[in-house]
């Protein structure tokens, strides 16, 4: 008995290790690897163009972790930002399961916010406070999807490419908000500014933490995660994977697809739209101009980046929003262009392109 | 698999060093530079927030040029730090943030859309002076807010009178970005000056729906010149291409913004220019001394030709401006300085004939914010009628 | 002057701009490559063009160092996507930026300076034509190399070697592959090429029509090319009708309002995008036979 034990005991630490190299052995340390070291060399390469500009390489790193994270101020705006970059990159991501490419992102933030000050303006002050905050953003929701459906359409019945429609509505979406704050919508008390009226506060998102933090970046959150269990866990979200991976299989299998398509991308949209609306109701409190400036374009790189799952790019705008807070930081410490953030986003986007794997990947 | 176990384990250890040599590499430096210059005694950081790039020969350049002087003038008491190219959106709240946490204590918004998110900003940090470039506020000041600008009008009203001088066709070209209040008051001046001296002059509008595309500000001249207009001006952020347009097709050009005669000495008529130094200077001396609180600058604080103190100056003269028509138009600008008068001074007509400012009355710079139509003589109409 | 002459004369400059980038995203998607950063290239062409014209003084120079700076991006893009297999339009997105935060740095100190734009050859007898001709003919070289670049990129794809295999990488890789070209080599080529034409197109912008740098100073006119090209139904005749189209849609804004008529100019600034979508739902709905088959992929399937 003893013996047996204590031949258990010689023999079990050998089996253990054993398990646990199995264990190590599953991991991709190979990929781990090549991942970080690839976004060190980002790192190395953008330090040596600021360098180039002038920088200093050795506090870089410092000054941007204390204008992005390091402080608590800091800290909230890029949470703060990250709110419309993450739904962006939500919006491309739930399409993109489905094999459909949402470059429209930000023409779908810019309606969300304009149905949401549409809205917003017109309930806030008539219909009791939860009732009209949920209404504002449900509008929002639905300027999205009804933009990105008109995409969606086209490419289920008429073939035309989603991708290139979305984008150029973009340019439309901009051009409808410039005509309502300039012309309709145009605050009479303000000052002559292009901006519509200020949102009632019934429809604001109210701060946290008596800081600027307000619930927007939880919803963020919650949505990402709620999207990420929708994709893995509903006959909706393996459906989608059926048709972007194999849509011959799908064909074979009697699955609707016209109505995947068409639903991914409403999903899509609508997700844009409800972070247009919250960012219109939690930190511009109205509409102006300026209200979105390619946050849609850098939320589609951010799902590129997270691999079109849900939880990773919104991690990979969490990041994006670091990145371009770190501008001031670089401008105000270091003395370097604002816009030398973009390098840095666009370098790490092309490594990432270039060491993803072959073939496995599609948005 | 051992084999390929033990490469991976190598390239991990290795990617870790890097990792690790960036970042020990950048602590003691970081370290060092990252306690803002708040302990030096009696300095003030003043930062500057712009919305296009600080060499554009136009609106952001000169507040670029003001900042510079400030950090030349005042010397040790005061410590510049600048922005460019930040958005009208809510990155200039965190600009402005990033700028506190340098230890700025005076904030300088100079781009007509940051007015909101100054405002806003300046009521959360009762600490810190926030001052806005353009904006109009209706109603009470926070104690630590102010906005400034000139009676741009007046001097552009004058560069007017130089295109009304020198026109052969009678036609003038104004190119203007989006219809605000601010450019419409531009436009009128413009025309009015022009009527000073030639009253068939006539001004064109034609505008490109934003503050800086160059191949919309190009098209702009081109269709202008195809109705025999002879001289330009404009109200954009950058004025580069216009005048490099107006070159090209060797007509006259009416600045704004800054003085580029040199780009084309032999067109250019004249302009108005900003020269912010006196007025980002005096501010600053009023927050340093304690003084801003209840003062002038603690309100809608306006320069002007009749208090002697506009930002907006009357720019150089160009080579093809007669000895005559100078003295006229100083002479003019001389009227100006009197204490009451203006370029806007009454009657003046709306093109459909209503009446904009009644005889024998002047309009207040308030007045000009609510401007919302062109005078008789502008052709063209604004977007909202 | 009439209102037509006007439009001709005022949108054929910015049409140009728009048919460079055009014809190389025509040759880049024929090989089965889509080009988002198109819109990049455009600005790496129009900066370095200024940039090269200020440094040398001479403006040949800078057109010859924005084709370079357009191939650059293109072989960029093209390796990605080419050796890499990354996903098309993401890569194109991520030259696009990249493009936008180097330009902007380092155009920065050019802001504001000015070069002389390339100077009009007036062409006699043609310009004197009444209505268009001063606006065909009174143009700048770069306009001219647009009007003979149009039929000869037509004559390559359409009866040369060279094109049919360009056509071929973009219809049936594995022919070409079996005929002993290599698939790969030709997009690399065919999209490095495209995007130099892209950054020709920038140049015509600042070196051709303004006469200086301006940070972002495409404003979007690189992704209207990708559309053009659709709109074309990848046929270099399509691809010039389609950019002198939406060029003059972009320059009727300008020519309304000088006549004094009144406009809604968002409407206006919004048409060229609007006609743009609206004729490519229409051709799609007539079949899109003529599609390169590795682009109906690319666009719209899946990748």
């Amino acid at each position: 008995m003893t013996v047996r034990n204590d031949e258990a005991l010689a023999v079990a630490p050998p089996r253990a290790i054993a398990a646990l190299l199995g264990f190590a052995a599953r991991i991709p340390w190979k990929r781990i690897g090549i991942v970080v070291g690839a976004y060190a060399a980002c790192f190395v390469a953008f330090a040596a163009f600021s360098a180039w500009q002038g920088g200093n390489p050795l506090t870089l790193v410092q000054t941007m972790l204390n204008s992005s994270m390091l402080n608590g101020d800091a800290l909230v705006q890029t949470l703060l930002r990250a709110v419309p970059i993450g739904f962006a990159a939500l919006a491309a991501a739930i399409p993109a399961r489905a094999g459909l490419v949402n470059v429209g992102g930000e023409g779908q933030l810019i309606l969300g916010a304009v149905a949401a000050t549409g809205t917003g303006l017109a309930l806030g002050s008539q219909v009791p406070g939860p009732l009209a905050l949920v209404a504002t953003a449900a509008a929002g929701a639905i300027a999205g999807a009804v933009w990105a459906g008109i995409s969606a359409a086209a490419r289920v019945w008429l073939g035309t490419s989603e991708s290139v429609t979305s984008l150029l509505m973009n340019f439309v979406a901009n051009d409808i908000m410039l005509f309502l704050i300039y012309q309709p919508w145009k605050d009479p008390a303000g000052s002559g500014q292009p901006q519509s009226r200020p949102l009632p506060g019934s429809v604001r998102l109210g701060t946290l933490f008596g800081g600027q933090l307000n619930i927007a970046v939880f919803v963020l959150f919650a949505v990402a995660i709620g999207m990420w269990l929708v994709i893995r866990r509903t006959g909706w979200g393996f459906a989608l994977r059926v048709v972007g991976g194999n849509p011959e299989a799908a064909r074979r299998n009697g699955l609707p697809i016209k109505s995947l398509l068409l639903s991914s991308m409403l999903a899509g949209g609508a997700l844009a739209g409800l972070g247009g609306a919250l960012n219109l109701m939690g930190v511009e409190g109205q509409l102006q101009p300026g209200v979105t400036t390619t946050f849609g374009y850098i939320g589609f790189l951010a799902c590129f980046l997270g691999r079109n799952d849900p939880i990773k790019a919104t991690l990979a705008a969490l990041l994006f929003s670091a990145i371009a807070l770190s501008g001031n930081g670089l401008q105000l410490v270091e003395g370097l262009d604002g816009s030398i953030v973009n390098v840095l986003l666009g370098a790490i986007v092309l490594t990432m392109l270039a060491i993803g794997r072959k073939n496995g990947e599609r948005i | 698999m051992h084999k390929r176990t033990r490469a991976a384990i190598a390239m991990m250890t290795a990617a870790a060093t890097l990792a690790l040599a960036a970042c020990s590499s950048s602590t003691p430096g970081g370290g060092s530079s990252s306690s803002p210059a708040t302990a030096a005694g009696s300095t003030t950081t003043v930062g500057f927030i712009m919305v296009g790039s600080t060499d554009d020969a136009g609106y952001n350049e000169a507040v670029s040029d003001g900042a510079k002087a400030v950090e030349k003038d005042l010397g040790t008491s005061v410590k510049v730090i600048t922005a460019d190219q930040i958005p009208e959106n809510d990155s200039v709240t965190q600009t402005m943030q990033a700028m506190v946490s340098q230890g700025a204590k005076i904030i300088f918004a100079t781009s007509y859309g940051y007015f909101k998110y100054a405002l806003a900003f300046a009521k959360a940090h009762p600490d810190v002076t926030v001052l806005h470039q353009g904006g109009f506020l209706d109603g009470t000041f926070p104690a630590n807010f102010g906005t400034y600008w000139g009676q741009a009008y007046d001097p552009v009203g004058l560069g007017g009178m130089a295109a009304g001088g020198v026109t052969q066709t009678n036609k003038l070209g104004f190119i203007y970005a989006f219809p605000i209040a601010q450019t419409i008051a531009n436009i009128d001046a413009f025309e009015l000056g022009a009527q000073k001296l030639n009253p068939a002059a006539q001004t064109y509008v034609v505008n490109t729906s934003s503050w800086c595309d160059p191949l919309k500000q190009k098209q702009a001249v081109t269709a202008l010149l195809d109705q025999g207009v002879d001289v330009f001006s404009q109200h954009q952020d950058c004025q580069s291409t216009v005048i490099q347009a107006v070159k090209s097709a060797g007509k006259k050009i009416v600045g704004y913004h800054y003085d580029a005669a040199a780009l084309y000495p032999d067109g250019w008529l004249t302009g108005s220019a900003w020269n912010w130094a006196p007025i980002y200077e005096k501010i600053i001396g009023a927050v340093q001394a304690g003084t801003f609180t209840g003062g002038i600058y603690n309100a809608n604080w306006t320069g002007s030709f009749a208090t002697g103190d506009n930002p907006l100056e009357l720019a150089s003269f160009g080579t093809s401006v007669s000895a005559d028509l100078q003295a006229k138009i100083k002479a003019e600008q001389a009227a100006l300085t009197k204490a009451g008068s203006s370029i806007f001074t009454g009657p003046i007509y709306c093109q459909d004939g209503t009446v904009l400012v009644a005889a024998g009355k002047v309009a207040t710079y308030a007045d000009t914010n609510s401007f919302s139509c062109l005078v008789k003589g502008v052709v063209g109409t604004l977007p909202s009628n | 002057m009439n209102i037509v002459g006007e439009v001709l004369t005022t949108a054929i400059p910015g049409s140009v701009a728009l048919l460079y980038p055009s014809l190389g995203e025509l040759i880049s998607e024929r090989s089965g490559v889509t080009n988002l950063g198109t819109e990049g290239a455009m600005l790496a062409g129009a900066l370095s063009g200024v940039a090269v014209t200020i440094a040398t003084g001479n403006p040949w120079l800078g057109v010859l160092a924005s084709l370079v700076a357009g191939a650059a991006c293109g072989a960029l893009h093209a390796g990605a996507v080419v050796w890499r297999r990354a996903n098309q339009l993401a890569s194109g997105l991520v030259v696009w930026f990249l493009a936008l935060g180097v330009t902007s740095v380092l155009g920065s100190p050019l802001n504001g300076q000015v070069i002389d734009p390339l100077p009009a050859v007036r062409i006699p007898g043609l310009a004197d034509i009444p209505g268009v001709g001063p606006a065909l003919f009174d143009q700048n070289p770069l306009v001219y190399l647009a009007y003979v670049a149009v039929p000869a990129l037509w004559f390559f794809i359409t009866y040369t070697r060279p094109g049919l295999t360009l056509r071929a990488t973009g219809e049936r890789p594995a022919v070409v592959f079996a005929s002993g070209s290599h698939p790969s080599v030709i997009r690399f080529a065919a999209v490095t090429v495209g995007s130099a034409l892209a950054g020709l197109g920038g140049a015509q912008l600042s070196i051709g029509i303004v006469g200086n740098w301006s940070d972002d100073m495409t404003n979007g006119y690189g992704f209207v090319a990708v559309a053009v090209v659709i709109f074309a139904r990848w046929s270099p005749i399509g691809v010039l009708i389609g950019s002198y189209l939406f060029g003059a849609a972009l320059a009727v804004s300008s020519v309304v309002q000088a006549n004094g008529i009144a406009v809604n100019q968002y409407l206006l600034d919004a048409l060229p995008y609007a006609i743009t979508i609206v004729v490519l739902v229409i051709v799609s709905g007539f079949g899109r036979s003529n599609a390169p088959e590795s682009q109906r992929d690319a666009l719209s399937e899946t990748q």
